[in-house]
């Protein structure tokens, strides 16, 4: 009832121009599905809990330039009056900033350096018992840190006993669920794990352990030092921008800088996954209309060489319905090759790519969904055509040319 | 002949307006969006510094124990430990070389007025102006001697010193880094290298320092780095000394070698220096390895073009030959539609050669029209790029090269396009076509 042996003999009298169609169509599919699979990647990124409320937090340096200075306690007395500030939740001097893409890192493992054991790498931060609070943290399982947990690095011997952690890290070092009261170590210093964070990025959350986070209750104070602020939502941007004056009222030879939110630090360090996302998603877009400008270019042109069998089909009897079906069945045909054609370039082109670059694997559902959008695509391309060489007047058979 | 094709071709051109439109639309939409990445690709991939790239070399040395392993291919670390960078600086021979490390002080100018601010300086030898092409526009570069003392003394570039003091004849003036005074001995034109290439470390794409220090000051005021430390044991580090006398790394080192010769002196005086240390107990393993790669070689080394450029570069080609095949598949049906006027013409005493040259004349007019409006969506496409990814600002731009290469590979896709319709329309025998008339 298709009349698929005549659509399909007509096709390979002229072939060429089924051929680039095919062509088309296959390029297409494997580019967008394995677009679309590392798009998606980069959303699952994207949308990823950090455990943070980014939109209630902001970052600023201070670089102090008087060598007279009694930094710690200069430390202190920031740290109190941004405390103090209406709108502030709390603030800490800290080592560096989550999500920033800056910091330290290093391994937290099972036995003391310098012996062999299990290790995970890990970022840390570091500061004093406000840390988790300011971060807009809370323990799930064990305490948060006290005063007298906070040691400060100076000439003395101190070193910190205690560590809170997050989920990921203590899973990877004592299995699913475990972790609380072990003791972990840090180079050759033990410490005490009294609690664990459920989620918690570090400052590399792309990274393969973005996700395992230790904080460390200790100060180490230099020239230049970063602190963080939480404020009550809503009230951060009123709140930044009495940051640096204040800070100088309390203390003149010092430069603040980078008064920045911590969601905008993110958006910072996602900057180039974005880039990538809307350069992929503009690829998409243009490839799909440009694929469907071939397939209507096409089509209309087939049409016009046809016009004058159409008036015979249509002077011997054809239903318009019967030729809008034959141009529906000669394009269905064509796509079904090219995407089962391009089916396998998609497979090729993924495993090329995840052999040369460090992009996932391409899930096969990518390429049924995006075959079967770009059948409906094909479909309806062709279809204004096809109901233009429908009208043609069946009289046009009796004319020469 | 060539301006009478052009005209048939613009005369064919408008005689299908829509199809023409439709195969420009295509040519330009693929040459927008191939334009798009190849040009950030092509500005990371440029040599910054073309006369001389293959004469300024970043030093690398594997100072790890056997066993141990590093991010690099090679595993060879990409930074020198202190005491290295100072005995490397201190090695006899002719030849430009300068340690150095990012880092950064508040500038002020100690008056009521001077708002202090932070601004990134690089610490490193006298000798980085000459191998990096800075040209002095005022005084010159710190002595051997000032440097050797860590005397007080800085190079600023013109900008800042419009900044600092309204003009650019500064040398001689003070100003304060933190609490230290220092004296301005040179100012440097406005040096601003698309790719950081000599510090690939912090940001391929950072902006170059306007503050030069003698590296000398990093012992004299324990100033530490702005950039990456990386370490591969672990080490107790309580205060800076500590981290100067250890096995960190985390100074840079460039040297020019003009000469194979030089070269090999100087590879030779790398590995005679490796031995000593390794006598003395360092360099613990046992075949000796160092690295000297020039500035191109560094920049691939070190990724300067991502992954995702790599992958974006390699689908908008496939994309343009999407492109083609469409307009492939369109001027297939175009020209075999005009079969009966080129069987007339052929019958007319038209060459097979002047058929397929009058063609392929057309496709190459359509090549330049879907170029030149390609150009104008690949500045679209770069402006997008600008405006998502801010470190992008001086590469996503289309310099001479990428703006002449857009033409010529629209022009070369359309005619390779154009080959076998025109070949099909030249074949044409004018007896059949006349015979239906």
């Amino acid at each position: 009832m298709f009349e698929l042996k005549p659509t399909i003999n007509a096709l390979m009298r002229s072939k060429l121009g089924a051929v680039l169609l095919i062509l088309q169509l296959a390029i297409t599919l494997a580019i967008v599905s394995n677009a679309v699979s590392i798009i998606q990647d980069r959303m699952t990124y994207l949308n990823k809990e950090t455990g943070y409320p980014e939109d209630d937090i902001f970052k600023f340096n201070s670089l102090n330039f008087d060598k007279q200075l009694d930094l710690l306690q200069q430390v202190e007395l920031d740290e109190q009056s941004l405390r103090g500030i209406t709108g502030v939740i709390d603030a800490v001097a800290i080592s560096s900033v989550p999500l920033s893409g800056s910091g330290s890192s290093g391994a937290m493992q099972l036995k003391p350096e310098p012996q062999e054991s299990k290790r995970s790498t890990m970022g840390y931060v570091t500061g004093d018992e406000h840390i988790l609070n300011t971060l807009g943290l809370s323990v799930s399982e064990g305490r948060d840190f006290n005063e007298a947990d906070v040691v400060v690095i100076d000439e003395s011997d101190a070193r910190p006993s205690v560590v809170i952690v997050s989920r990921a890290l203590s899973d990877e070092l004592f299995g699913a669920g475990n972790g609380l009261g072990e003791t972990i170590y840090w180079g050759a210093d033990p410490l005490s794990i009294i609690g664990i964070v459920e989620t918690m990025a570090n400052q590399w959350p792309k990274s393969s352990f973005g996700e395992k986070a230790a904080i460390i209750p200790m100060i180490r104070v230099g020239n230049f030092q970063k602190y963080l602020v939480r404020t009550a939502p809503g009230a951060r941007a009123q709140v930044m921008r009495q940051i640096e004056e204040l800070m100088l009222s309390s203390h003149r030879d010092r430069v603040v800088s980078d008064i920045t939110g911590l969601d905008q630090k993110k958006a910072r360090y996602d900057a180039k996954d974005v880039l990538m996302m809307r350069m992929l998603m503009t690829l998409i877009v243009v490839l799909v209309v440009v694929t469907a400008l071939g397939i209507f270019g096409l089509s209309t042109f087939n049409i016009s060489k046809r016009t004058k069998q159409i008036g015979t089909r249509r002077a011997l009897g054809a239903r318009k319905s019967a030729i809008v079906r034959y141009f529906v069945v000669e394009n269905a045909l064509i796509c079904t090759v090219g995407l089962m054609l391009g089916s396998a370039a998609a497979v090729l082109l993924g495993q090329k790519l995840m052999q040369w670059y460090s992009v996932p694997a391409l899930g096969y559902s990518f390429i049924v969904v995006t075959a079967s959008l770009l059948l409906v695509m094909s479909l309806l391309s062709v279809l204004m055509p096809a109901l233009r060489a429908a009208n043609i007047s069946p009289s046009i058979a009796t004319r020469s040319v | 002949m060539f301006v009478h094709y052009i005209d048939l071709a613009w005369r064919s051109l408008r005689q299908t307006p829509m199809v023409t439109f439709l195969m420009i639309l295509a040519i330009a939409i693929g040459i927008g969006v191939t334009m798009t990445t190849l040009s950030v690709c092509h500005m990371m991939s440029t040599d910054p510094i073309p006369h001389k790239s293959d004469r300024l070399f970043a030093v690398q040395m594997q100072t790890m124990d056997d066993g141990e392993t590093w991010r690099t291919d090679d595993d060879i670390p990409y930074q020198l430990t202190y005491p290295d960078a100072i005995n490397l600086a201190a090695l006899p021979g002719d030849f430009a070389r300068a340690a150095m490390i990012r880092s950064g002080f508040s500038v002020h100018l100690n008056t009521a007025r001077s708002k202090p601010f932070i601004e990134n300086a690089r610490l490193t030898g006298r000798d980085f102006f000459s191998m990096f092409d800075l040209t002095f526009i005022h005084g010159g570069a710190w002595t051997e001697a000032q440097s050797r003392d860590a005397a007080p003394v800085v190079v600023i570039d013109e900008e800042m010193a419009q900044q600092l003091f309204g003009k650019t004849d500064v040398v001689g003036e003070s100003l304060f880094l933190g609490e230290r005074r220092q004296e301005i001995v040179g100012v440097t034109q406005k040096w601003r290298p698309t790719i950081k290439f000599y510090d690939l470390n912090n940001g391929s794409f950072g902006k170059a320092e306007r503050l030069f220090v003698p590296f000398s000051h990093v012992k004299a005021y324990d100033v530490d780095t702005w950039g990456n430390t990386n370490g591969w044991k672990f080490e107790e580090t309580r205060d800076f000394n500590d981290k100067m006398n250890s096995e960190m790394l985390w100074i840079q080192f460039w040297v020019q070698l003009d000469t194979p010769q030089q070269r090999q002196a100087f590879g030779d005086m790398l590995m005679a220096y490796m031995q000593q240390q390794q006598n003395q107990g360092r360099f613990n393993r046992d075949t000796l390895e160092y690295s000297l790669q020039d500035v191109n070689a560094w920049m691939n080394y070190n990724d300067v073009i991502s992954e995702d450029n790599k992958i974006l570069v390699g689908l908008s080609f496939m994309f343009l030959a999407v492109c083609v095949a469409n307009i492939l598949g369109l001027l297939l049906a175009k020209f075999m539609r005009r079969a009966a006027d080129v069987g007339v013409r052929r019958a007319l005493g038209a060459s097979k050669r002047q058929v397929f040259y009058q063609h392929l004349v057309e496709v190459g007019l359509l090549g330049l029209l879907g170029g030149s409006l390609g150009v104008l969506f690949a500045q679209l496409g770069l402006l997008g790029v600008r405006q998502t990814y801010n470190y992008y600002e001086s590469l996503a731009n289309m310099d001479w090269v990428m703006l002449l290469s857009a033409p010529a590979i629209a022009i070369s896709a359309c005619i390779l396009a154009g080959l076998y319709p025109a070949w099909l329309v030249c074949r044409t025998t004018p007896a059949t076509h006349l015979k239906v008339q």
